[in-house]
């Protein structure tokens, strides 16, 4: 597997998030709240800048990891732009969309492009959005009956989309090491306080898990594509958890300023909330890995 | 008084008859003008058949029995009532400051007008001072018989629609931090007193900031000695939690596990094994907060028995909330319009859900619920180097 994505990647990552940030940052987000159909002028530009669209994740791996790169940068930055949905697209529709069977939705509000839907059997399906705009740009979908089978849609899907989360507990690890350092109770910075110190080392941890088991399917959707929608899943899962035990701390350590909109964690905390809850949460996601692997268990890396 | 058997069947029959049914929907999507009114009517309602305030002294309109508090909570839940959101921390607080430090003429001014619809707001946290309460900078200044107070205070919920206010404010700047604060009631028309909304995670604005200038207030209405208000707030927080956790318990065991229950997919093996989990972690509050009521009313409560009952329930709400954000799957997710006049338990999931890390911070974060539980439970020394 990969321990590290490629040095390109990592630049591309960092290119990225400089893009994002001269693009202007968090006030694209607060700009594509107040108004959703702006989303695609606040987002196309800046990665076609970036070259964003040339990327063929599923033709190679190097791809594949600068999508990834270019997902967590997006998480990072809170783009307001389904970057990996567009990243993942498959056939001649303009991005793809990992829904449930019952109750499709997806944060899609405000944008006018052509939608292809994979259900988590992995079935194919046109896609079109309904009904209004609800918080989060979460669009309730009508869906076709389905036809074509891609197991690599799925899980390319699931895998870019915990890479955009990533980006996101990143961000929220970084605003919290900030704040504990800078606010002062009892006469010294919350940072002094082993109690703040070991509530951000079990989110560290978490967020590192995740990193790692995100490369793993990353790696494993090409290398291993018979086991790419298994490892899919695991990660998703462990990204739901990881996704609460970072946000519990990063939240409580900045006390109750964390969720006025005043602070940038509670916008972060506000849009991870469709990521983390779309298609499935974590007992729904369990269940369907636990049907799928039964007791024969993941491959991993040390199966003989 | 009749048996608790007896009352509850009286309760039973009150909630039958008065508790509205329909008020989970038409909250849900009610100005703050209409809210403030269905708060004054149900208080009103409550108030009258002797149910708003039976924790207060018989003189006062209350004095029920600890037993049958613990009934008429319990059925409210079961009966799904509204909360008394805005009379929360007149009922509560106010009235234990001034019942346990107030003059007779505070009392005399100020129970009575609570019964008749006073709302309280809390000014006590600020920028600076928040789980570290005691560094608080807003100032107190003597002026004859007056004192004229400047600062600002943060996380005052309900401020927008408060007559009063509970006030911590430094009057010697010199003394040590916990020696120089003194405790005032002050009327939030008073000029020189601005309110803001703050708008937070879930959209709304019930938390404000309080900005203070050049606000005078009579010597009338300290309460407790000048510089010992850190010493009167001390003894009158924390003497409500029992029968406060009491209720909310019960209101997350009613309506909160009831609906999830309701939510949970048939045959789901997963779903059902952690709803196990919560009936068994409620059943675990009810148990502690039944224990701290008892203990509190005996004078037998342990220095920690709120703190592990304050960190035994916000974090059980979290934890459930989350489940139910995840069972309503998109409809918990989209439908984003929560009840006002509810608990945490609204069933505006991913609102509650939201809501719920509000109940870690306020009213002593976890952190400092678990140094109490050390230092005074357990009776670990206090950790090196703090002020």
């Amino acid at each position: 597997m990969i321990l590290e994505l490629s040095e390109e990647a990592l630049e591309y990552g960092r290119e990225a998030r400089r893009a994002f940030a001269a693009a202007g940052g968090d006030e694209l987000l607060l700009a594509a709240e107040a108004d959703p159909a702006r989303r695609a002028e606040l987002g196309t530009s800046v990665l076609a800048g970036l070259g964003a669209w040339e990327l063929e994740p599923y033709a190679d791996a190097e791809s594949a990891e600068a999508a990834a790169a270019l997902c967590r940068a997006a998480g990072h930055a809170l783009l307001p732009y389904p970057v990996a949905e567009r990243l993942a697209r498959v056939g001649d529709t303009d991005a793809l969309l990992v829904v449930a069977d019952t109750n499709p939705a997806a944060p899609i509000g405000g944008l006018e492009l052509t939608w292809t839907a994979v259900t988590l059997d992995g079935r194919l399906h046109t896609a079109a959005p309904r009904g209004p705009v609800h918080d989060g740009f979460v669009r309730e979908l009508e869906l076709d009956a389905g036809g074509q089978q891609s197991d690599a849609a799925l899980a390319m899907g699931l895998v870019l989309g915990c890479w955009t989360l990533l980006g996101m507990l990143d961000r929220a690890i970084e605003l919290t090491v900030a704040h504990v350092r800078l606010r002062q109770q009892f006469g010294q910075p919350l940072a002094k306080f082993q109690g703040a110190q070991f509530q951000l080392t079990d989110a560290e941890v978490e967020r590192s898990g995740l990193e790692m088991l995100a490369k793993y399917a990353l790696w494993s959707g090409h290398a291993a594509p018979e086991d790419a929608v298994d490892d899919a899943l695991a990660l998703r899962a462990a990204a739901i958890e990881a996704a609460e035990v970072v946000f519990r701390v990063c939240h409580q350590l900045h006390g109750a300023s964390g969720f006025c909109d005043e602070t940038t964690l509670s916008w972060v905390s506000r849009y991870s909330q469709p990521l983390r809850r779309l298609p499935h949460g974590l007992s729904a996601t369990r269940e369907l890995l636990a049907t799928r692997i039964g007791r024969r268990g993941l491959t991993g890396l040390y199966t003989p | 008084m009749t048996d608790p058997q007896a009352f509850r069947e009286q309760v039973r029959a009150w909630c039958a008859e008065h508790v509205p049914t329909d008020w989970r929907a038409t909250q849900a999507d009610t100005s703050e003008t209409e809210f403030a009114a269905f708060q004054q009517d149900w208080f009103a309602t409550l108030h009258a058949a002797g149910y708003a305030v039976p924790h207060w002294p018989a003189e006062w309109g209350g004095g029920m029995s600890m037993a049958h508090q613990v009934v008429l909570y319990s059925e409210l839940a079961a009966h799904d009532a509204p909360r008394l959101v805005l009379a929360f921390v007149g009922i509560h607080h106010a009235a234990s400051t001034l019942l346990v430090a107030g003059t007779d003429e505070q009392r005399r001014r100020h129970l009575p007008a609570i019964l008749d619809g006073e709302i309280w707001v809390q000014g006590f946290s600020e920028p600076e001072a928040g789980s570290d309460l005691a560094s608080l900078r807003t100032t107190a200044r003597r002026d004859g018989d007056e004192f004229v107070v400047n600062g600002q205070k943060l996380w005052a919920s309900g401020g927008a629609h408060a007559d009063w206010c509970l006030l911590l404010a430094r009057t010697d700047p010199d003394a040590p931090k916990r020696r120089g604060i003194s405790y005032f009631l002050m009327d939030m028309r008073s000029p020189g007193v601005t309110v803001r909304p703050i708008r937070n995670a879930l959209g709304d604005s019930h938390f404000c900031e309080v900005f203070l200038n050049d606000v005078r207030i009579p010597e009338a209405n300290l309460i407790g000695a000048e510089n010992a208000g850190w010493q009167v707030a001390q003894a009158t927080l924390g003497a409500e939690r029992g029968m406060t956790m009491l209720e909310l318990a019960e209101r997350l065991g009613n309506a909160g596990l009831r609906w999830l229950a309701a939510a949970c997919p048939p045959g789901d093996a997963v779903a059902a094994d952690r709803l196990a989990g919560f009936e068994i972690e409620i059943a675990g509050l009810r148990g502690l907060c039944a224990d701290l009521v008892e203990r509190s009313h005996a004078g037998t409560a342990g220095a920690a028995g709120a703190s592990i009952v304050k960190l035994y329930y916000s974090e059980l709400l979290q934890r459930m909330t989350d489940f139910g954000a995840e069972l309503g799957g998109v409809a918990a997710h989209t439908v984003l319009t929560k009840p006002q006049s509810s608990g945490w338990e609204s069933g505006s999931w991913v609102l509650d859900f939201i809501g719920s890390w509000e109940w870690t911070i306020p009213g002593g974060a976890s952190e400092i619920q678990r140094t109490i539980i050390a230092e005074r439970g357990l009776g670990l020394p206090r950790e090196p180097g703090v002020a």
